[in-house]
């Protein structure tokens, strides 16, 4: 039995001379909510065309539900996949549509009323695909990755192209998506909208790996106090307050960022009384966590974490 | 790959589509019926690019004539409709979605080659029979006799010209479906097979007629014409055969070695 819904091993693609995915290392336990981030052009959808059987790795394993890649036919079945941007046939309504992958698949057609309904297209079946909206596709191509019921769900950037009302309708989706057991692996450049539905990331940039665990590890010793000075002045003899206190410290615009371990209300009251025994007048005090995309940031432009 | 094919005719078996396609067959057989009709001699030779006189439509296999003389003309239109039915598959990502169901390159495409094909072999059978309907209507018209339609021989030959018909549209859909998967651009694979199949070998087997034996357009012609004067039936069917073998050949081996990213 295994614990990984995939895995990959040294897992490179080269074309030509540019190198898509550079030696990617991965391991993604089953069950989990795994956002796979990184910039445009990082290998995301490269690897993910990998592990689907679609790209011929350069070098380098890997395995999807315990199945080699270069045996897709072994694992395909219990795999549903959105990759790059929703394929259909524009003249077939929705329904016609979703039969037909359903038909190739030997999946049960009759699952896909109540697929319309979890996707949000209820009523809108039999409409032709032709007509849909962008977010009415990608909402259709996730009911057509959910036709055989796959243990490991692959979302290729689904919110790509939507509004703001469309991202939010997708990360619901996803989040109620990744119950009963089944492991999605979800990739997209807009980091909070993985933040919100992701208990495991999986970083990379130029095709290679920077962090793979536990969301909450990645964002951890990213807790810290804001605090602001009344007087702009007083900015940086405060920094050196907090370095002196013990604090690794950022300064962002008109207030600086405390890191710490600890309790953050004990640490807020060190930090207040420090400063008011330098006569340094606080306006601004008050815990707060580096977002994904602070944290995914720092890293790439910072190096190793 | 059954699937694919159970697929691929789910696809295609709707009410326009279908519609269109015997509405297509309905008007093939009026217009092939009323200009074979009108246009044939009374007798005299065939010329060398084919048709009929109304002596032959008179005798044996007279009913399906028509069908035979006028079918010549849709091999090319069989070719661009292949092309831009599975340059699509490609381009617009169908293809890749298909894969994502049934890993096995060659299952999809021959099933969808073949889902298509069962279709055709319809509308074929379709026009050849409303063309015997039509030309039993037109015969009197033209003082032809129509007592032989109804022989075995008939029937025979009914079944031969729907045989080398079937074969010849068989011949350009795999053609089509070879550059389609080459060039996997609709745009791009009709351009060139226009070119090759329209302009370059008509223009070019005017002064080199040995391009009636070997240019796979003019052998598929050969082979749904039943022979020509250039290539007789069964040397257009080993030739087409050994065409096809390649363009299959050719399709093989890009199947196998490209990644799929569109």
């Amino acid at each position: 039995m295994t614990t990984s819904a995939l895995s990959t091993t040294g897992l490179t693609k080269r074309y030509g001379e540019r190198t898509a995915v550079d030696g990617l290392d991965l391991e993604l336990p089953t069950g989990v909510v795994a956002g796979f981030v990184g910039p445009n052009g990082a290998g995301k959808t490269t690897t993910m065309a990998m592990l689907l059987g679609l790209v011929r790795p350069t070098s380098g394993t890997a395995a999807v539900l315990g199945h080699p890649i270069d045996h897709p036919s072994a694992y395909l079945h219990d795999v549903g996949a959105l990759i790059e941007s929703p394929a259909f046939y524009p003249a077939l309504t929705g329904i016609e549509n979703l039969r037909v992958f359903a038909t190739v698949g030997g999946h049960d057609p009759d699952r896909i009323p109540a697929l319309l309904e979890l996707v949000g297209l209820e009523g809108r079946g039999d409409d032709r695909y032709r007509g849909y909206s962008l977010g009415m596709k990608q909402r259709l191509g996730i009911a057509s990755a959910l036709l055989g019921d796959p243990k490991l769900l692959i979302l290729d950037e689904p919110s790509n192209g939507l509004d703001p009302q469309g991202m939010r309708e997708m990360r619901d989706l996803i989040g109620r998506l990744a119950g009963s057991g089944r492991t999605v692996l979800v990739s997209s450049h807009v980091l909070s909208e993985l933040e919100q539905v992701c208990d495991w990331l999986v970083l990379i940039d130029t095709g290679r790996t920077l962090y793979q665990g536990p969301a909450a590890d990645f964002l951890a010793g990213s807790d810290g106090l804001a605090v602001a000075p009344e007087r702009p002045e007083d900015l940086l003899a405060l920094a050196d307050l907090l370095v002196a206190g013990g604090h690794l410290v950022e300064v962002r615009d008109d207030h600086l960022m405390a890191f710490m371990d600890g309790d953050a209300k004990r640490a807020a009251a060190a930090v207040n009384r420090a400063a008011f025994d330098a006569g340094i007048v606080l306006v601004e005090l008050h815990a707060q966590r580096s977002s994904l995309e602070e944290r995914y940031l720092s890293m790439v432009q910072g190096g190793a974490l | 790959m059954t699937a694919v094919i159970r697929a691929e005719l789910q696809r295609l078996w709707r009410r326009k589509p279908m519609t269109l396609a015997a509405l297509g067959a309905l008007l093939f057989s009026v217009v092939a019926t009323l200009t074979v009709f009108s246009g044939a001699p009374a007798s005299g030779p065939v010329g060398p690019q084919g048709g009929t006189t109304l002596e032959l439509l008179g005798r044996q296999g007279g009913g399906t004539e028509a069908f035979a003389v006028g079918a010549s003309f849709i091999g090319f239109f069989v070719f661009v409709t292949f092309i831009a039915l599975l340059a699509s598959e490609f381009s617009g990502g169908t293809y890749r979605a298909l894969l994502l169901r049934n890993p096995h390159r060659l299952q999809v495409i021959i099933g969808k080659l073949v889902g298509i094909l069962i279709v055709a072999a319809g509308v074929v059978l379709l026009a050849e029979v409303a063309t015997f309907i039509i030309s039993l209507l037109a015969a009197p018209g033209q003082d032809v006799s129509t007592s032989d339609w109804f022989s075995a021989g008939s029937a025979v030959d009914a079944v031969k010209d729907f045989g080398t018909v079937f074969a010849g549209v068989a011949g350009w859909a795999i053609f089509g479906t070879t550059l389609a998967f080459v060039f996997r651009s609709a745009p791009l694979a009709l351009g060139v097979g226009f070119a090759w199949a329209g302009p370059f070998e008509n223009i070019t087997v005017d002064s080199w007629t040995t391009g009636y034996r070997v240019f796979p357009g003019q052998v598929l012609r050969a082979v749904i014409n039943g022979g020509t004067p250039e290539l007789g039936l069964s040397r257009a069917l080993l030739t087409g055969a050994l065409y096809a073998g390649v363009a299959a050949a050719i399709s093989l081996l890009l199947l196998a070695r490209r990644d799929v990213t569109a």
